[in-house]
């Protein structure tokens, strides 16, 4: 899998959506299964599956697709 | 890194399949998996959810992010949950306040997740700026406010509590000075816990859980995130959400007749090293060298187990007499042909071997764990036999005797005397069969067992016994009520209610207290609310004279009828039909319901000659 699919299929296990409806587009005001803490179960999921360890701000809901991917690359996970 | 499941939807068709998803989930616990599992837990509920439930979670964090977890695990365990989760910090008001969400709901069980550092911090964080005397106010005003909140929702319910004890720090107070001086924070939290432990004992169905045992067990240095603990108050890492929900379902298990009873061994490369067909009885490792040492562990591992209560039993793929002679000559052996309720050694698929360990010993195959070292053997009984849980052993035998204590689905909150003698029990029953087979006809038979029926009205000493049979019973169970030490204890101490139970002993030994009932003394009617006997002692008339010896008390007593109650459950069968041959007379239904009297001053048939009655 790449590391694409990997992370379109993290975002759609934890939001419970599917994984078509990963974009760019979907942030948390759109999805209402993107709550709090659904953010911070995502950033875990996000640590575990890619195995990097993310500061304790990334776990604030003021976020978005591509501030998660570039979140990403800042450890070395292109996505 | 973990290996992200591709197919994130598994079809979900039957037992076996959903069974196959929990494994999945249990093999590698992330969040991921955990949620696509919770994604789909309707459908897996509906195949697995027997004993449906409505658990209560209290906590003094915020305890949302487990539920998937907790849920999962009941599911594996058999329950369906219907959960409340009461927002963090609330445990107070909602033991309290009448109208609370908890309250509300009617829990039939409640988990109380309080951390000691979340309501009295400074025992953690500042425990070098109070004084030993303030540590003991601090604490003495904590354990005022649990018991209020715990007392109050006693009087309106009396669901289990199963309250998690007090974790050490992670670094102690007193660095190293701590672990001996007379006033250090470790010695202050060991009080803690025995405070806690006093409060279960003085409050009813108050069950405590050695939270900090799972902590050091699993990792305390690992054990909190302190980013989620800081940032939303979540304090145990996702890491091992999974492992705490087990740990709390694993509590809940024996309070409601979800405990597993029996462990089938395969007997090559998991009671010994080798292939006893190939190598003989002088060539199979077992000694005390490795790997030899390392089957001898496992071996007293899982002899330790079985005195605690849990019935052993053998399905090996050999010829027939190769597993009973290292039975009964291998030196090295732990484990002798005592130990064991039933041996099967044949060609035979195993499935079917566990079937029939279940008929002799008249038990649920659902209360059966399966160990073999062979992923073929593993994978046909997981798809042939989804209910038994099934254990494959590591590739390595010096990981044996870990696969024995990471077993959590044996769980018993006491374990009696009777625990302890099972083993014998199920071993002379075996004798008991073999003598119905040359005897031939069933009086004969049942004389030759020298029966002698021992009674008891409100024993105080069998309270402890009396309840774990209302928990453990499910087959000879008119409606499989559960009851509580507490519940027992009631009955047997006002004056309406009798509570009978019934020992038995026969010329292969002295099976224990095997039955109970709880007896309704009225005027002209006496009921029989509650009534059950172990399996293995059903069809040698005693259930009969047990009932018959109710009745004769009753009408000594003046009664002029006997009344109760049964209500067929997907696994009491073998009680129906035991009214009628008892000569009661059903009497109406009411939707699940069917009420059976007998009219007592017609008289009551004695009790048969066979079995010697003694009352205590």
């Amino acid at each position: 899998m790449t590391n694409s699919d990997k992370f379109k299929s993290i975002i759609a296990a934890i939001l419970q959506v599917d994984e078509d409806t990963v974009t760019d587009q979907l942030t948390p005001d759109r999805v209402d299964t993107w709550d709090s803490l659904n953010h911070i179960n995502l950033i875990g999921a996000l640590e575990q599956e890619f195995g990097i360890t993310l500061a304790t701000e990334n776990l604030e809901r003021t976020q978005s697709i591509p501030v998660l991917k570039s979140l990403l690359a800042q450890h070395g996970v292109v996505v | 890194m973990p290996e992200l499941n591709s197919q994130p939807k598994a079809e979900i068709t039957d037992a076996a399949s959903a069974i196959a998803v929990l494994d999945a989930v249990a093999a590698q616990p992330t969040l991921v998996r955990i949620n696509q599992a919770g994604r789909q837990i309707d459908a897996l509920a509906d195949l697995l959810g027997r004993v449906p439930l409505r658990l209560a979670c209290l906590s003094s964090f915020t305890m949302d992010p487990l539920k998937a977890s907790i849920e999962l695990h009941g599911l594996r365990a058999g329950f369906r949950f219907e959960t409340y989760v009461a927002p963090y910090g609330r445990f107070e008001q909602e033991l309290i306040d009448p109208s609370s969400g908890l309250n509300a709901g009617g829990p039939q069980a409640v988990l109380l997740a309080v951390r000691l550092p979340d309501v009295c911090p400074a025992l953690y964080d500042s425990f070098n700026g109070i004084s030993p005397r303030e540590a003991g106010d601090i604490l003495g005003e904590w354990f005022t406010r649990l018991g209020t909140a715990l007392r109050t929702f006693r009087e309106r319910s009396s669901a289990p509590v199963l309250m998690q004890n007090y974790e050490m720090p992670l670094s102690p107070a007193l660095g190293i000075a701590d672990a001996g001086g007379p006033h250090s924070q470790a010695s202050t939290l060991r009080d803690a816990n025995a405070r806690l432990q006093q409060l279960s004992r003085d409050i009813p169905n108050l069950y405590v859980m050695d939270y900090d045992g799972l902590v050091a067990r699993v990792d305390r240095e690992r054990w909190c995130d302190p980013r989620t603990r800081l940032f939303a108050r979540i304090p145990v890492a996702s890491g091992h959400y999974w492992r705490l929900a087990g740990f709390y379902v694993s509590h809940l298990r024996p309070l409601f007749g979800l405990s597993k009873k029996v462990l089938v061994l395969d007997a090559d490369n998991t009671l010994w090293g080798g292939v006893i067909g190939d190598v003989g009885l002088n060539g199979i490792q077992l000694g005390q060298d490795f790997p030899g040492n390392a089957f001898v562990e496992f071996q007293k591992r899982v002899l330790d187990l079985h005195q605690r209560g849990v019935i052993l039993a053998i399905a090996s793929k050999n010829e027939p007499g190769s597993v009973e002679q290292v039975l009964a000559e291998h030196p090295q052996m732990v484990l002798r042909a005592r130990h064991f309720a039933s041996t099967k050694v044949s060609w035979n698929p195993k499935p079917p071997a566990l079937r029939e360990i279940a008929d002799e010993l008249n038990l649920g195959i659902d209360s059966f764990v399966f160990m073999d070292d062979s992923p073929v053997e593993c994978d046909l009984m997981r798809k042939s036999l989804p209910e038994v849980l099934t254990v494959q052993l590591p590739a390595d035998p010096a990981g044996y005797s870990a696969s024995i204590d990471a077993l959590d689905c044996f769980e018993q909150w006491t374990i009696s005397e009777e625990d302890r003698k099972r083993g014998e029990l199920y071993q002379a029953e075996t004798g008991r069969r073999q003598l119905q087979a040359v005897v031939v006809d069933m009086p004969a038979f049942y004389r030759q067992l020298e029966m002698a029926m021992t009674l008891y009205v409100n024993h105080l000493p069998h309270v402890g016994r009396a309840s774990q049979m209302t928990n453990r019973t499910n087959q000879f169970n008119m409606h499989t009520v559960r009851c509580t030490e507490d519940d027992i204890r009631r009955f047997m101490t006002d004056d309406q209610h009798w509570v009978v139970t019934v020992a038995l002993a026969d010329r292969f030994g002295d099976n224990g207290v095997i039955g109970m009932a709880v007896v309704d003394r009225g005027v002209e009617t006496w009921r029989v609310p509650l009534f059950l006997m172990s399996c293995r002692i059903l069809g040698r008339t005693v259930e009969q004279s047990f009932l018959r010896w109710i009745a004769e008390k009753a009408r000594e007593a003046g009664g002029r009828r006997l009344e109760a109650e049964f209500v067929p459950t997907a696994k009491n069968r073998p009680f129906s039909g035991f009214f009628e041959q008892c000569g009661l007379r059903r009497a109406r239904d009411s939707g699940d319901i069917q009420l059976w009297e007998a009219n007592l001053a017609a008289g009551v048939e004695p009790i048969p000659d066979w079995i010697r009655v003694a009352v205590e």
